[in-house]
């Protein structure tokens, strides 16, 4: 009944589009990194030139070093605690869906409100250094210190992310038949030991899916650092891609830009094919 | 006799512990709950502060000693923040309607027609997914730029009007519906075109919800494109109004409170309204990974 006219109609416009905006630019940019293409020179093409400058340029270490303290800040604690919160919301409770609605709020929150909240949450007579004069920590400025300002921005992101895992986790939770739990129950097995051996093994494909997507989030933040900081102190905060916008819209040196960015496609990539191996084992 | 003597105080331990789990269970809930809200409710203190509060201190002033609307008034009249609303709403309203049809259009004859060339375009879609926007950010504003979009709405708009993600759960819906409906539909006499709009797309219509709620929240948040496409203030979204005023006015906090508060009120009804659809979308978006 279908003729292959009727198909590419209905394609026709959606593939222009796709063309202009997805398919072209991924190409392009692979292209463009072997330019010197800034706007308003001829472009000339320079072979690995970008590709080795990166590996020579002290700001780019320091992004890919920054990247990766990132990472390891932000993506185990997106792994775990969320467990314990879908756990928790998991239960039979009064208004236990007002506070997964709460939760997951945060994720709702633009990028710009995110940092505008936080910026004097985390300033020198903020909340956190209220809260931390408790303990007896002198109040200092999160944000201006080259040590702190990075485990700051991490601590937002999982402020603004548990409530999107603790959801993936939830649904998780309640494809694990509920009799497993009784029978530990009976055996004396205490809320350790049963999420320990009945929970975790049970949405380990979850958890597995959850600390992938956590790592391209990771991988790929910059808007918080450039709402929040910057990428300052003294670059402190400057991520791969926050490099990126800044050598492309602000010294606009596109080629370079594109040759960083293509690293980190590249690094992406290779995360993505360790997890396909990784899954590919498991069946 | 001995079995209901053993039975009671095993009964009365059960009790006792499930009222202990409530409480803990509670205990961490609002824990919980502070540390999520507790920026929120901060910048609802601040922003009814008046002049003689002090903002920042410790310990600080959660209540203000002044209660005033003065700062929401004064961010309304002298800061184009209805302009920026209404511009944030004209973006949304684009950036949802156009989605909602363009990933339809194309999701259609790839999840119910056999063509020729199909199963590479189906390939081309799902492998570009895996290519983060970050990396093609640098060509797609060149080609906004070569196209003479720069300073417009359109090319903010066009950026996100198709995404592969969109065709991708479009697809799904299509696919689920059987395929007795179009053959009847034929027999009555009806064009591909009416089949279409008539049979199919409001048949897809929860899938339609859930694009449009993930169109929604990129849309109404959308801050990047914004920033590097608009040099026209009038034109700016409240984000990237909201972006530009703490740079300028950083010594006015109270007003960027109100004016954040302002911004995220929308948010905030959108997703009391439609809450149910909002965590369906969450789990939809998964399936990409």
């Amino acid at each position: 009944m279908y003729k292959a006219r009727h198909a590419w109609g209905f394609l026709a416009i959606p593939l222009i589009l796709l063309s202009l905006f997805t398919f072209i630019p991924a190409v392009a940019a692979f292209v463009l990194s072997f330019t010197n293409y800034n706007v308003f020179t001829p472009i000339e093409f320079l072979g690995l030139e970008n590709y080795i400058k990166a590996f020579q340029d002290k700001s780019f270490q320091k992004a890919i070093v920054n990247t990766f303290y990132y990472w390891i800040l932000v993506t185990p604690a997106l792994v775990v605690l969320p467990i314990f919160v879908a756990i928790l919301v998991n239960q039979k409770l009064r208004g236990i869906k007002v506070f997964r609605l709460i939760y997951y709020f945060p994720v709702l929150v633009s990028v710009v409100i995110t940092a505008i909240l936080w910026k004097w949450m985390f300033a020198k007579e903020g909340i956190v250094n209220y809260i931390l004069s408790f303990f007896g920590v002198e109040p200092f400025g999160w944000l201006l210190d080259t040590a702190t300002v990075m485990p700051a921005l991490a601590f937002v992101t999982i402020w603004q992310g548990f409530g999107y895992y603790m959801l993936f986790y939830l649904a998780a939770l309640q494809g694990v038949p509920k009799d497993l739990y009784e029978a530990a129950e009976l055996d004396g097995a205490n809320f350790w030991k049963k999420h320990l051996h009945i929970t975790i093994p049970m949405i380990k494909p979850m958890i597995f899916f959850v600390a992938v997507i956590s790592t391209m989030g990771a991988f790929k933040e910059f808007t918080l650092m450039l709402t929040m900081t910057d990428g300052g102190p003294l670059n402190a905060s400057t991520t791969v891609v926050l490099l990126v916008f800044q050598e492309a819209f602000q010294n606009l040196d596109m080629g370079y830009a594109s040759a960083i960015s293509f690293i980190l496609f590249a690094v992406i990539l290779i995360i993505t094919l360790i997890n396909q191996r990784l899954l590919d084992k498991r069946d | 006799m001995s079995h209901s003597i053993a039975a009671n105080p095993s009964k009365d331990g059960n009790k006792r512990r499930k009222v202990f789990n409530k409480l803990i269970s509670y205990f961490f809930l609002l824990l919980l709950t502070c540390v999520t809200i507790v920026p929120f409710l901060w910048t609802v203190s601040i922003s009814l502060k008046g002049q003689n509060d002090v903002i920042f201190s410790i310990p600080p002033q959660f209540i203000p000693n002044t209660f005033t609307l003065d700062n929401f008034i004064t961010v309304w009249n002298t800061l184009p923040i209805p302009r920026y609303l209404l511009n944030t709403v004209i973006l949304t309203f684009f950036g949802v309607v156009l989605p909602l049809i363009l990933c339809s259009f194309a999701a259609y004859p790839l999840a119910r027609m056999k063509f020729k060339g199909m199963n590479i375009i189906f390939l081309l879609i799902i492998a570009t997914m895996m290519i983060p926007g970050e990396v093609t950010m640098i060509p797609v504003y060149l080609v906004i730029d070569k196209l003479g979009l720069m300073g417009t709405y359109t090319g903010i708009i066009i950026t996100s009007a198709i995404t592969p993600l969109g065709i991708f759960l479009m697809r799904q819906g299509f696919q689920e519906i059987p395929k007795e409906i179009e053959e009847s539909a034929v027999i009555d006499g009806a064009n591909v075109w009416q089949i279409f709009w008539k049979l199919m797309f409001p048949m897809v219509k929860p899938m339609l919800g859930v694009l449009a709620i993930l169109c929604f929240i990129s849309s109404w948040n959308n801050f990047l494109w914004p920033l590097l496409i608009l040099d026209d203030p009038n034109m700016y979204p409240i984000t990237l109004g909201l972006y530009q005023l703490q740079g300028a006015f950083s010594a006015n906090t109270r007003l960027i409170a109100a004016g954040a508060l302002i911004a995220l009120l929308p948010v905030i009804i959108v997703f009391v309204m439609f809450q149910r659809y909002f965590i369906e979308a969450a789990y939809s978006s998964s399936v990409k990974g």
